[in-house]
């Protein structure tokens, strides 16, 4: 595949850069964490908006909420384990219970902090972020749509969170304009739906070919948005392929694959086969090692979903 | 320039109206928070009537001064004086404890005026308070927040502290509630934070101490501010728990009190007499 990769990192803070030339309340939060998150673009080119704190991300967190309660939008992004686990009450209570139009966007999410261990790596945050009412959970598959995705997040009034990862991604698809809470069909087939979020959408679009090759014919669905998810194409997947394998860089209990698995069981209950990182401390390792490791590489999503759909 | 005696006087009796208020909350819900509302009642008193800057009529107008109650515990100190000053009818008193009531145990913004920060987990309040403080700069528009003397060992207030002062916040007063006690004793004994005002200067804050249920020493304080330019002020408000019913002043026990009918109707006595006679405690 010829593909153009980019760091998923730079097209968010060029992105977040574009929307702050136009809206003056864009603000962004460091805690010693924007540099290597995109942002020294925004720090040049907006001094006065932008806010280093060091490292203290409860106490971020906080000022975000007090922040956003005079008018600014702020965005914060660092590690995403120390942006979601670390300040879940301030994320909750000062965030989400104050309904303040905070962006928080964690990056090197799932295990690309690979090598890095488990201290570092995110498997926990769309399940304990989703449960913060009010938050937009999004996870972007590829540069253009983090590009559309930072848009739309910084255009929409609320709190949301944002997952990026910080290995090189290529373009996967023609962009659309990013809906919050919208998935959209890139493969039709009739034999199983994918449902595959954020970094690993890519594998699973070569997972889909490899099955093709098989006369295994999958449909796959992008979903950007892990909450609040799209009931209606998740019912329509149920519904026309009778077999749903969710596939995200996340514990398998939890996240997208539960949500799915929650949001069929109540119209249209059909087998679900979630595909992620055990319930465990993920070993470490080099990032595409570590992802064969947990069969997340095409040839392991084939092997999974070809087993599946026949079961 | 001290505070005229006559002004001292009239806040006090304000302050012996919202203690009664608190009393009010307290015999429709049966239960609260009472000793730290009551040993802060005074600090806030000042701020509502006579320091901050805000419209009963108009309580989002832009350019307002911000007070957040950090020790959102205390809640009734703030809805009392919010209801005395007029930001929502006094009726509404009557429903705390209730189902459905605006006035919760720990206050919501969304639900009364006047609330800015939806507080009750202890530590948050300085953070939202730096963060409204950076927002507010060059405004004219001031943040104000009580804090607890219990919740210091929260480590996420010394992250909002060492922001305050990187950013020379001096539009931001951190009220500290010094009564000395908490849940499960004396605060000295449970974990030691004092000195609390070295503590703040520690950090980079200009830090004093007053007695926090003098009146006119808490009115001077307020009206000094900033202590010293481009630094957050931290005022070491020396209180008593309970302060305004005799009985259960300086009592641990009193922290959430849970009153029988004896016991209500004689805080209901003692207040009803030191409003009559002028205020002063």
């Amino acid at each position: 595949m010829d593909a153009k990769y980019s760091d998923p990192r730079k097209i968010f803070g060029a992105a977040v850069c574009e929307e702050a030339a136009k809206n003056p309340n864009i603000v962004a939060m460091s805690a010693d964490s924007g540099g290597s998150s995109g942002l020294s673009g925004f720090k040049k080119d907006f001094p006065e908006r932008y806010f280093e704190f060091g490292i203290m991300e409860q106490g971020v967190v906080g000022i975000a909420s007090g922040l956003a309660a005079t008018g600014r939008v702020p965005v914060f992004c660092a590690i995403a384990p120390f942006v979601t686990a670390r300040p879940f009450e301030m994320f909750r209570n000062d965030v989400g219970y104050m309904r303040q139009n905070v962006k928080i966007v964690g990056r090197n999410c799932g295990i690309s902090y690979s090598d890095l261990g488990s201290t570092h790596h995110s498997l926990e945050d769309f399940a304990i972020v989703r449960m913060i009412p009010g938050v937009a959970v999004m996870a972007p598959q590829d540069p253009e749509e983090i590009k559309s995705a930072v848009r739309a997040m910084l255009r929409h009034t609320g709190p949301v969170y944002m997952r990026i990862g910080n290995e090189p991604i290529p373009e996967l698809f023609e962009p659309g304009p990013f809906v919050i809470g919208k998935g959209r069909v890139l493969r039709e087939g009739g034999d199983v739906t994918i449902i595959s979020t954020g970094s690993l959408t890519g594998a699973a679009m070569e997972a889909a070919r490899l099955l093709a090759d098989e006369k295994i014919d999958a449909r796959l669905v992008g979903m950007p948005t892990v909450w609040p998810i799209d009931r209606e194409l998740v019912i329509d997947c149920a519904r026309k392929t009778g077999r749903i394998v969710t596939l995200e860089e996340h514990y398998v209990i939890g996240g997208l694959g539960t949500i799915i698995q929650e949001t069929a069981s109540e119209e249209c209950p059909i087998p679900v086969k979630k595909l992620g990182i055990p319930h465990t401390y993920a070993t470490s390792g080099p990032y595409r090692e570590l992802l064969a490791y947990y069969g997340l590489d095409p040839a392991g999503i084939a092997k999974s979903v070809r087993e599946f759909a026949k079961g | 320039m001290p505070v005229k005696p006559e002004a001292v006087k009239e806040l006090e009796r304000e302050a012996a109206k919202c203690r009664r208020n608190i009393v009010r909350m307290i015999r429709s819900g049966g239960a609260g928070h009472m000793g730290g509302a009551m040993s802060c009642m005074d600090i806030l008193t000042a701020l509502y009537f006579r320091v901050m800057n805000i419209d009963p009529k108009d309580p989002r107008k832009p350019d307002r001064d911000r007070f957040i109650m950090s020790a959102g515990h205390k809640c009734m100190a703030q809805y009392a004086a919010l209801a005395e000053r007029g930001f929502f009818d006094k009726s509404l008193l009557d429903t705390y404890g209730k189902l459905g009531t605006k006035l919760p145990g720990h206050p919501d913004m969304h639900k009364l005026p006047g609330v800015e920060a939806n507080t009750g987990a202890l530590g948050h309040g300085l953070s939202i308070s730096v963060g409204m403080a950076i927002g507010l700069r060059g405004s004219g528009a001031r943040v104000f927040t009580v804090m607890g003397d219990g919740e210091l060992p929260e480590g996420s207030n010394w992250e909002a502290a060492a922001a305050a002062a990187h950013y020379g916040l001096e539009n931001l007063t951190a009220l500290v509630d010094d009564n000395g006690l908490q849940i499960s004793g004396r605060t000295a004994e449970v974990m030691n934070m004092e000195p609390i005002g070295r503590r703040f200067a520690a950090f980079g804050w200009a830090a004093r101490d007053i007695d926090g249920n003098d009146m006119s020493q808490v009115v001077e304080a307020l009206e000094n501010l900033p202590l010293e330019k481009s630094r957050p002020t931290a005022i070491i408000a020396h209180t008593v728990k309970s302060k305004g019913l005799t009985f259960a002043e300086g009592k641990t026990e009193y922290h959430y009190w849970k009153p029988n009918d004896g016991e209500l109707s004689a805080a209901e006595r003692e207040l009803d007499e030191a409003i009559r006679i002028g205020g002063a405690l």
